[in-house]
């Protein structure tokens, strides 16, 4: 059966690049049918993920593109469990965002490129998730930088798009220098990059060394946006905003989660340790900054860096199958969130300052129902999506006796509730704030459609329907992470998570009430939002690009200047025989072919003599 | 009777020099007769060239074949690392002939016989297996490019051209001195001197003193830009006619780099030593110093320039490790990495120039939002552009991971600051593509735009970027079209080189958990 059934992955690898080849190459002027083709593309692949996903056993397939020397360049498949599930999440979530994106973006000129950039960007996360060894990975890695990159400049003439664009790519390349000495170090220790192989040798092994896991760790670092490389994150957010949602808040992000989970084998204790610790202390802490922005997609963007955080903290913990049902429920919900928040911009006319929105939930009813509920998976209400996976890492973090990573997450539970209730207080309840607002419509068909298929279908149901309803062979990670933490009423989790929904959730709906037009802890205490707000570590980036790295090149670039290019080599070439004779007296300053002729045959006579004789 | 592909690969040799001899001399020739003429003798060897090296990789050995008798004695003949370079070369030359074709300048049929010519013996420097014809082809190449540089040149031709006649020919003598000690201790007569026999006569030879390598490392290390004697070469590629710098940069230079494997690699022991220490850090320097020097450029031919010197380090790196390790996969790794590295960068050369032709300035602070007049000059320059700080799907990809990947087995530090160049070429080339398509337009772009209004780029100019990226991503896509033809050679170099640390070098650090 598996040889079969790899022709089918094939066709969901390829299929993509076909379709960004054709549009960028003859559909750049024609973009409904660009972006026609895509969607296709992509519910073609869902489909045949789902046909994947309802199959059995491990599918594997490989072939040596070319070798170097020893090493082998391979490609291959490798989809057991885990990328089972990753492929359906990916593939289904970005369907029905590229359906969302035919409306959202019906008025942009460049849609041909639009569209040929995001079936690039599924032809390289499918390859991340299909990916059989190391090297595979880190092509696929690059090329999600690289869509990434071309989706954040979308808007290329913008200058902030462009910066944006720009950091992300570098600092994602900053996590992949360590990923790429990661997988050297593979290779030298165990002579081969094939994951089942290198499961086998991690097997064997006694310890695997820190520095491994470390550097592998780098690349999720940079991709996940994890601390202290996830400065790029809210940046992206220059992109449009079905960009945001799949790949920025959905799947991308959550690939390095993904790389985490696969290589699992490969981590030593101490990277665990620090991935759980960083990870906890992130989630508590982007959670809190959330509150302090008043753009809609920014304050998503740093709920997204604390789920990212949680997923983190999960695989630290040692539970890589809890990691990837989060991702998959966050996935659901997340995405909902922010097309629904793509939905509400849309509707105000380009209006993403949530203090000047305000009683949408009458004018867009559909996007309202959606976007709260949605909140409501992420606040972790029980038996919606969000409260499986997400109490069921809290809770696991109790269990293992890991206290202070548990109080963070707790804290980040709280700090969820709150902004999330910020949130709709902000946009969907009161009156309106501003003239845009106040004259929203409700967003067509392609675009509220993927809102009720995901945000009520799948963040409310999608734990649920795991949980209970399908089959356990297709789904045996979400059962294993459910089979090894238990629930019940008096768990700490839920006791904090229900807590917090009532504190946070409801008290920010009231809080958030108080003032109109302005933010109320704004108004409250100006320090506390403003410590919240303020971007500690791009100022310790920009301090870095202005005052060390471009100094430093421009001080080496003089020194070549001086050093090299006017001393040693006039020295060289026309010193020796300046101070041997008189002859440079004439030849030296003029400039004449026939003086350089003769500087050269000396000079080399020199050189020669020089390094013969010693 | 010389065999099919032998007389294949001397027509893609001379018929660009016989077809630029007549140009030059009929200087009077009509313009459609020449331009046809010339596209001729830019496109026999692009067709000619990438089926040699499809017939080559069918064969399976490592010896030189397709031999025959050519011009001036010198025996024509390919080799597993010289069939892709001249594969590469000939599409670069076709590539430059489209440019050049479509330039307006005087003498125009003396501008394109020149070219040619200088075509034509960068043809020859990897059609010939004899050591003394890859040397003198390489000075046949070399003279037109001074003459154009000097003469079609842009600002500052006169200080570059001189001063990168001086380098290279100090360079080239260096080189010279260094492989005739080698050819005579290898016992070997001027007329036998193939590559493959100097290497295997030097296996027997007495022990070579590492001044010889220092010749041969250090006179081909100025003419592939080795730091520290690199100043020539960004100076020389600027102030060039654009054709070119991108034959010179693209293929010319990988002269040095060819024959330090050939010569340097398997014939005498560059990388064992203090020698090989000095050029392991002149190879870091490459990467660093150089990516730090590109990151301060405020000029865009200037940067890619510089970036064509910066690349050269992964490459330097590569044929050391293999010394140093006696493992095959850096080298096959550098030399791909030269085939790749010829493409990515005379494309860009070319769309620096196309830049140039409308915005009137290479000055990157005058530039910007260029992407929305020209949307497609502006997606190659960042296919480009991404070709050249290795994203995969482009060659370059496999050549700087093969790199990084041979050096496994080397200190971690060493591994990251190579490693680094990831970063610090993504910093300046990201850099240029922003400040010069991305943003607002620029005021000056504006007030030009205004005065001569600017197109994007023309049919001829895409095809020969196409053709040129296309090229890149068949061997991103199948690495195999060239590493089938490196692997058998890169192994025999390899053998040989570990033959010539006479003193057997440090083992390797011994590695755990190796089963």
């Amino acid at each position: 059966m598996p040889s079969d059934l790899s022709s089918l992955v094939h066709w969901i690898l390829f299929l993509p690049l076909g379709a960004a080849a054709i549009s960028a190459l003859f559909l750049r002027k024609q973009g409904t049918l660009a972006a026609w083709l895509s969607t296709g593309t992509a519910f073609a692949i869902a489909g045949l993920s789902l046909k994947l996903l309802s199959q059995d056993g491990i599918v594997t397939w490989h072939t040596e593109l070319a070798k170097f020397g020893g090493i082998s360049l391979g490609f291959g498949y490798l989809i057991d469990a885990h990328a089972r599930l990753m492929l359906f999440v990916v593939s289904f979530v970005a369907a029905w965002i590229h359906l969302f994106s035919v409306g959202y973006m019906k008025e942009d000129a460049a849609r041909g490129r639009f569209f040929a950039g995001l079936s690039i960007f599924m032809f390289s996360i499918l390859g991340i998730v299909v990916a059989d060894n190391l090297l595979m990975t880190f092509i696929f890695w690059e090329l999600v930088g690289f869509s990434s990159y071309m989706l954040i400049a979308h808007y290329f003439d913008k200058d902030f798009a462009a910066a944006a664009s720009k950091k992300a790519f570098i600092t994602n390349r900053i996590g992949d220098l360590g990923f790429i000495l990661g997988i050297a170090m593979c290779l030298s220790l165990y002579g081969t990059l094939d994951f089942v192989a290198l499961k086998d040798h991690a097997a064997a092994a006694k310890t695997i060394p820190v520095a491994v896991g470390a550097l592998l760790m780098c690349g999720f670092l940079g991709k996940s946006a994890q601390f202290p490389l996830h400065v790029w994150l809210t940046d992206a957010m220059a992109g449009p905003t079905p960009v945001s949602a799949l790949i920025h808040a959905a799947t991308m992000v959550a690939a390095g989660v993904y790389f985490m989970a696969r290589v699992s084998f490969l981590l030593a204790p101490e990277v665990l340790s620090f991935i759980a610790i960083s990870g906890a202390g992130m989630a508590a802490l982007a959670g809190l900054c959330a509150l302090a922005q008043t753009d809609i997609k920014k304050s998503l963007a740093y709920s997204t860096l604390a789920h990212l955080g949680i997923m983190g903290c999960a695989i630290g913990l040692g539970h890589p199958a809890l990691a990837l049902m989060h991702m998959a429920m966050h996935a659901f919900f997340k995405a909902t969130l922010f097309l629904g928040a793509g939905s509400v911009i849309h509707g105000c006319h380009h209006e993403q300052d949530m203090l000047k929105m305000g009683g949408l939930l009458k004018k867009m009813p559909v996007t309202a129902a959606t976007f709260i509920a949605a909140t409501l998976s992420n606040c972790a209400v029980p038996f919606l999506a969000g409260w499986y996976s997400k109490d069921a890492i809290i809770e696991a973090s109790f269990h293992d006796g890991k206290f202070a990573i548990f109080a963070f997450l707790a804290l980040a539970a709280l700090a969820t509730c709150l902004y999330s209730g910020r949130m709709i207080r902000l946009v969907f309840l009161g009156e309106a704030n501003s003239e845009d607002a106040s004259h929203a419509h409700e967003s067509p068909w392609t675009m509220t459609l993927p809102l009720v298929v995901l945000g009520l279908v799948f963040s409310v149901g999608g734990g649920f329907a795991a949980h209970v309803l399908i089959p356990a062979s297709s789904l045996q990670p979400i059962e294993h992470a459910l089979g090894e933490v238990s629930f019940h009423l008096a768990a700490p989790s839920t006791i904090v998570g229900l807590l917090s929904l009532v504190l946070g959730f409801f008290g920010a709906l009231k809080f958030y009430g108080t003032v109109r037009g302005a933010d109320a802890l704004q108004a409250l205490s100006p320090r506390t939002y403003h410590l919240l707000e303020h971007r500690w570590m791009d100022g310790v980036y920009r301090w870095y690009i202005d005052s060390v790295q471009r100094r430093l090149a421009e001080f080496i670039a003089f020194l070549d200047l001086l050093v090299i290019n006017g001393f040693a080599v006039r020295w060289l070439g026309g010193g020796i025989p300046a101070v041997l004779g008189y002859l440079t007296g004439r030849t030296f300053h003029r400039g004449q072919t026939r003086g350089y002729a003769l500087w050269i045959v000396l000079g080399s006579l020199f050189l020669a003599w020089f390094l013969l004789a010693r | 009777m010389d065999t099919f592909p032998a007389t294949l690969l001397q027509i893609t040799v001379t018929a660009p020099i016989l077809i630029g001899l007549v140009l030059i001399a009929g200087r009077s020739l009509p313009r459609s007769f020449a331009s046809g003429f010339a596209l001729g003798g830019f496109a026999l060897p692009a067709v000619l060239a990438p089926w040699l090296l499809v017939l080559w990789s069918s064969e399976s050995t490592t010896v030189a074949q397709f031999q025959s008798t050519g011009l001036w004695g010198f025996n024509f003949g390919l080799n597993g690392l010289s069939a892709p370079l001249l594969a590469m070369t000939a599409i670069v030359g076709l590539a430059a002939g489209i440019k050049a074709l479509t330039q307006e300048v005087e003498s125009r049929n003396t501008y394109l016989g020149l070219i040619l010519f200088m075509l034509g013996g960068t043809l020859g420097v990897f059609g010939t297996n004899h050591i003394i014809g890859f040397y003198f082809f390489h000075e046949f190449a070399l003279i037109p490019t001074f003459i154009l540089t000097l003469f079609w040149g842009g600002e500052g031709r006169r200080p570059a051209a001189m001063q990168m006649a001086i380098y290279l020919t100090v360079g080239a003598m260096a080189s010279l001195a260094g492989i005739l000690i080698a050819i005579e201790a290898s016992g070997m007569g001027f007329a036998q001197a193939n590559f493959g026999d100097v290497a295997h006569g030097l296996q027997s030879a007495n022990h070579i003193p590492a001044a010889v390598g220092a010749l041969v490392l250090f006179g081909l290390g100025t003419l592939a830009s080795l730091f520290p004697f690199h100043s020539w070469a960004a100076p020389g590629y600027s102030a060039a006619p654009t054709p070119v710098s991108m034959i010179h940069a693209g293929a010319l230079k990988k002269f040095g780099l060819y024959g330090i494997i050939l010569v340097g690699l398997s014939s005498l022991d560059i990388t064992g030593g203090r020698l090989g220490d000095w050029f392991l850090w002149m190879a870091v320097a490459n990467v660093v110093i150089v990516g730090f020097i590109c990151i301060a450029q405020r000029d865009l031919k200037q940067l890619v320039s510089w970036s064509s010197v910066a690349h050269m380090g992964p490459i330097f790196i590569g044929i050391w490790v293999c010394g140093k390790s006696g493992k095959a996969d850096g080298l096959d790794a550098a030399a791909f990495l030269m085939v790749a590295h010829g493409l990515s960068c005379a494309a860009l050369f070319l769309l620096a120039n196309a830049v140039r032709t409308r915005a009137g300035t290479y000055r990157l602070d005058a530039l910007g939002g260029m992407a929305s007049r020209a949307p497609i000059l502006a997606a190659l320059f960042i296919a480009a552009t991404m070709a050249s700080i290795g994203l995969p799907g482009f060659g370059n990809f496999w050549g700087e991971i093969g790199v990084f990947l041979s050096l496994r087995d080397q200190s971690l530090w060493l591994q990251a600051i190579i490693a680094s160049s990831v970063v610090i070429s993504a910093v300046y080339a990201l850099r240029a593509v922003a400040a010069t398509f991305f943003g607002p337009a620029s005021e000056s772009l504006e007030k030009r735009f205004a005065s001569a209004p600017f197109g994007d780029l023309g049919w001829a100019e895409r095809t020969a970027v196409g053709l040129l990226l296309l090229a890149s991503m068949a061997i991103g896509f199948k690495p195999a079209l060239v590493t089938k033809s490196t692997n058998e050679v890169t192994k025999l170099v390899t053998t040989y080189s570990q033959h010539n640390a006479k003193a057997p070098a440090k083992a390797v650090p011994a590695q755990p958990v190796k089963r």
